[in-house]
């Protein structure tokens, strides 16, 4: 376990070295990837100025939403960039893959080392803007447990986010087709978690509770730090699973991975 | 011409392979309608219209911004840009025809396959599940009259060739710059706020929507969407439309222009 740390710092230094080689290139990504959320969010704004809020949600708790699922899943973008499924999936196809399984390392470490998005490192700063902004205009009332709770819930998104690239990577060793419908979870589920999920058509809703439980990681935690009721009814314990409901999402793609590296024919070519 | 219209249809084959890929996009583009529709219901709640656009207009107007990613090619074109920094442009230069007029035609086959592939599948979508995505009673808006149709029609190619056009011209850059690709995110990122892609440009405040109206994007997007909504007068329509053809010939003469300039500087090294 320390051998592979020491191993991935050692890879991820070269990584992020050869970044640097092009450095216009890296700040120009660095300023796009830092616009496109300010252009998004700025549309939304505007958008909820003219409406007055969403859902009976003011921007102040929109933007709560919006910032932290944002960091979340842009950090795990960045630090994940090795496992997002259209990259791992061109691996595979080129047979790269075959020779990182010939490597004595580890598989995760030497993945995760290949690829780093620190372009994106401003997304993530930007989502706690938002979500600090949205804290201060929501006048959210502090408790220890609740600042003790909250960084909890980020590992819990990461976990989520994390346990879905792993899905979408292992499903590359059978088609690299369809992977564009991966976005639906990871994209999708961004910007789903980004509104107060009420607002979606209960079956939607329900396959986002049940099926994959998105709604507890985001939404449900918000409703804890605003002391909002909650308006569908699920049990008190509710907003507090989200460590919980990530981790364990990462450890069935875990399984999932596992079984699909066991099946794994190289593309041959 | 012929040669023109050969481009066109090898383009639009080759555009027509990738079916399994399309079809999960196909996915993705009405799941993304289907969270955008759910808020916009959110947003209206109580109200009847904002901005003279319906609850119902706003729900179709979310499947409109789903059916255009393809044609207009929505999120990235780099086609140009890479074909300068491979060296293949070369022997594109080459051939008997402006390299303008060239991509020009390769465009048109790719807007016409991602139509049918994407755009006309959405709208069915659409169409046979609006139930799934607007409250009861509500039903997909459609241009009311045969005139409004053609505005349409008209408005989607002027819509088209501003696109290519703007797109062509963020590429050229590639000529001078090898981080062209940057210089091209950033025209797409603007153009997603501007266009009223991610939202109409009716929901912004008055001054921001004249900032976006010194920019092309409103007349891609904008333009169709509403013409197709109803949103304009007969007059209001005639003055879209000579908007976009007046970007279309402004920019088209831009590239031209820049073309010129880029080709003389244009060094290929042998290998």
């Amino acid at each position: 376990m320390i051998v592979e740390l020491g191993l991935y710092r050692r890879m991820l230094g070269a990584t992020v070295r050869s970044l640097m080689q092009h450095r216009v290139s890296f700040f120009m990504q660095l300023i796009s990837a830092t616009l496109i959320t300010l252009v998004e969010f700025g549309a939304l704004v505007l958008v909820l100025q003219r409406f007055d809020g969403v859902g009976g949600w003011s921007i102040g708790e929109v933007a709560m939403l919006y910032g932290f699922v944002a960091a979340s899943f842009k950090l795990l973008e960045t630090v994940g960039a090795g496992f997002d499924p259209h990259d791992f999936g061109d691996q595979v196809r080129l047979g790269r893959f075959d020779q990182i399984l010939l490597r004595p390392a580890g598989l995760v470490t030497q993945v995760l080392a290949g690829k780093f998005d620190l372009h994106r490192i401003g997304q993530v700063v930007e989502g706690f803007v938002i979500f600090g902004v949205g804290v201060a205009l929501a006048g959210v009332v502090w408790t220890p447990e609740k600042l003790a709770y909250l960084p909890l819930v980020f590992v819990g998104q990461m976990a989520f986010f994390a346990g879905l690239y792993l899905m979408g990577s292992t499903i590359t060793f059978w088609t690299v087709d369809a992977i564009e419908a991966m976005n639906v979870l990871t994209y999708g589920g961004q910007e789903m978690m980004s509104y107060p999920m009420h607002i979606y058509q209960p079956w939607l809703r329900r396959t986002f509770t049940y099926f994959i439980p998105a709604i507890f990681l985001n939404y449900y935690p918000a409703l804890y730090l605003l002391d909002r009721p909650d308006p569908l009814g699920m049990p008190a314990w509710a907003p507090f699973i989200a460590p919980l409901v990530g981790l364990a999402l990462l450890l069935v793609a875990w399984r999932f991975w596992r079984f699909g590296l066991r099946h794994y024919q190289s593309t041959g070519s | 011409m012929r040669l023109q219209l050969e481009l066109v249809r090898l383009a639009f084959r080759r555009h027509l392979a990738y079916r399994a890929a399309a079809l999960a996009g196909l996915a993705t583009n009405f799941f993304f309608g289907l969270l955008r529709a759910a808020v916009m219901v959110a947003l209206y709640g109580e109200r009847q219209e904002m901005q003279g656009v319906t609850l119902e207009a706003a729900i179709t107007y979310t499947g409109l911004s789903q059916a255009v990613i393809g044609p207009l090619a929505m999120f990235s074109w780099l086609e140009v840009t890479r074909a300068v920094h491979s060296g293949e442009v070369a022997s594109d230069l080459l051939k008997p025809m402006g390299y303008y007029g060239f991509w020009l035609a390769r465009d048109v086959g790719r807007a016409l396959a991602t139509f049918l592939w994407r755009s006309v599948t959405i709208l069915l979508a659409y169409v046979f599940m609006f139930r799934l995505l607007a409250p009861p009673g509500a039903k997909f808006v459609l241009p009311e009259s045969l005139a409004q149709w053609l505005a349409v029609v008209l408005a989607c190619c002027l819509a088209w060739w501003v696109s290519f056009s703007w797109r062509f011209l963020a590429n050229v850059s590639a000529f001078w710059s090898p981080d062209a690709r940057g210089i091209v995110r950033l025209a797409f990122i603007f153009s997603w706020f501007a266009s009223g892609f991610i939202m109409p440009l009716r929901f912004y405040p008055d001054w921001v929507v004249e900032l976006c109206m010194l920019t092309p994007f409103p007349h891609t997007v904008n333009s169709i969407v509403e013409i197709y909504l109803g949103l304009l007068s007969g007059p209001e329509i005639l003055a879209t439309l000579g908007l976009q053809l007046a970007w279309g010939l402004a920019l088209c003469g831009a590239c031209l222009l820049a073309l010129r300039a880029g080709v003389r500087r244009l060094v290929i090294l042998g290998g």
